[in-house]
């Protein structure tokens, strides 16, 4: 819930990490039945939080797309039906839009405005999207993944070595114990569109480096952790895990860093941007955070706070405030879409 | 399954696999559902990509890993699903992600991790293995399990 455009009254996330890690990053949450349970108490709990209700909601959003359509339709149907019975208007959002706008809705919070037109990286464990923003609806995508997402390589490395999903987390915290430059991974060379993304070669490499060592028993014991203990501490993490091991983390972390500022160092090149917006869970990795903002980029850099890089729904409130100040709402006949488009209709 | 019959491919290359799904896409059919089952890394969504291409319906670069995003669909209306379910590990998930729905539709469905539905899918369908038959060589080994095996060219006779 969000007042007028960059206060957040409430935000309340219907995370079932424990469901996921149990089984190893499986998906209830992108299922349209754990959805539909959730959405009556998620959307219950941000009223209180915010102290209102529905009577006093202005408008109402919800993710158009992409995504999951049958997870997608729970929440639109839900924000239509609401905007139908109150009388309010409905504006259907773009998810990659949403991430974005994080940053904006947190810049504008403190007071400052995100200097356009800027350079904006999306990057989750499903979309590793580079885009020029020159304003609210007025983005042109430069680049993108053409296999595996940023998000999706770590949650694979992870899940190879034995450690929790996501494996972002997990494997930011070691690779601070590791030696970066320990295994020389080669950086993709993309044919075609310079700005587009590549990490399945990384990911497949990793692979065979780990097939090459005998990493077995280690693997074991960080699973045999992961059984006794619910959520280990880095300590924990530490004793099953050797040096060779946290060398590859840092290695495969920075190769991936690597790639992720390349891509941007590049588009900065060829001019016209004034400020750099990296948002999306990606955006949480410490390391990634340290390396564009050592000045490397020669443009301010703005990340969202951590509760807002991963997916959340105070971003698609704001962007929808925003959308609404333009005079523009959705009609309730807006059907979800799947994959990534530039203008949502 | 007595009437399976494989042909059986090698590429040493991400344009070689592009080529061989180019060629594999002209013996699927509106409907068709096919099963992409290989380690990680060894080709499935290259492969995917070669298939989108052949169809006609996307470009490769446009083809990316669907792992997070569950299902991609090319084509409007969808002509292709490209689905993964490496995060899938029960039936009853199998379920909640809608793809009985996509299974009935007109679409070519290409299934990364496709081993989760053996068993549990109608026959006919496609199974696609990847495997690495050396260093830098990928087998692809494809068959059919319906009576009526159409004819696919492969490299080796």
């Amino acid at each position: 819930m969000v007042e007028d455009g960059s206060k957040i009254l409430a935000s309340v996330v219907a995370s079932q990490l424990d469901v996921h890690e149990k089984y190893g990053g499986v998906v209830p949450e992108l299922a349209s039945r754990a959805h539909l349970r959730a959405i009556v108490p998620v959307v219950r709990s941000a009223l209180e939080q915010a102290g209102t209700s529905y009577q006093e909601l202005g408008a109402v959003a919800a993710t158009q797309g992409p995504g999951l359509i049958g997870s997608l339709l729970v929440g639109l149907t839900f924000a239509k039906a609401l905007s139908f019975a109150r009388g309010i208007p409905f504006v259907g959002v773009d998810h990659l839009e949403a991430h974005i706008h994080a940053v904006s809705l947190e810049a504008r919070a403190r007071g400052e405005e995100i200097p356009l037109p800027a350079l904006a990286l999306v990057v989750s464990g499903g979309h590793t999207h580079l885009f020029e923003v020159h304003g609210p609806e007025d983005y042109r995508l430069l680049g993108r993944t053409r296999d595996d997402a940023a998000g999706e390589a770590y949650d694979k490395v992870a899940k190879l070595l034995g450690f929790p999903y996501p494996g972002g987390p997990i494997i930011d915290a070691l690779a601070a114990y590791g030696n970066p430059n320990a295994i020389p991974f080669s950086l993709a060379r993309m044919k075609g569109n310079p700005l587009d993304f590549s990490f399945s070669g990384l990911k497949t490499a990793v692979l065979r480096w780990v097939e090459s060592h005998d990493l077995s028993a280690e693997i074991q014991a960080r699973r045999q952790l992961r059984e006794r203990v619910k959520r280990p501490t880095l300590e924990e993490w530490l004793q099953v895990t050797s040096q060779q091991t946290l060398d590859l983390l840092a290695s495969f972390q920075k190769t991936v860093i690597e790639e992720l500022l390349r891509r941007l160092e590049l588009a900065a090149e060829q001019g016209g941007v004034r400020s750099i917006v990296i948002s999306g869970g990606v955006a949480a990795n410490r390391g990634l955070r340290r390396a564009a903002e050592s000045g490397r980029l020669s443009f301010p850099v703005y990340f969202p706070s951590l509760a807002l890089s991963t997916d959340n729904a105070a971003m698609v409130a704001a962007l929808a405030f925003e959308k609404l100040k333009r005079g523009v709402s959705t009609p309730l006949t807006a059907k979800p879409y799947a994959s990534f488009r530039m203008s949502p209709s | 399954m007595p009437s399976e019959k494989s042909w059986v491919f090698h590429s040493q290359s991400e344009q070689e696999t592009i080529a061989i799904g180019e060629r594999l896409a002209r013996e699927l059919r509106p409907g068709d559902v096919v099963l992409l089952i290989g380690e990680l890394g060894a080709g499935k969504t290259t492969l995917a990509k070669g298939i989108v291409k052949g169809l006609g319906v996307a470009n490769p670069e446009e083809v990316a890993s669907p792992t997070f995003t569950l299902v991609h669909e090319y084509g409007e209306p969808p002509a292709v699903y490209h689905v993964d379910l490496y995060r899938i590990d029960t039936p009853a998930e199998l379920e909640t992600i809608g793809l009985d729905e996509v299974v009935r539709s007109d679409a070519v469905i290409l299934v990364e991790w496709g081993e989760r539905l053996r068993g549990l899918l109608r026959e006919p369908y496609w199974v696609i293995e990847l495997s690495r038959a050396a260093e830098d060589v990928r087998e692809i080994r494809v068959s059919y399990t319906g009576t009526a095996a159409p004819t696919v060219a492969s490299d080796s006779g």
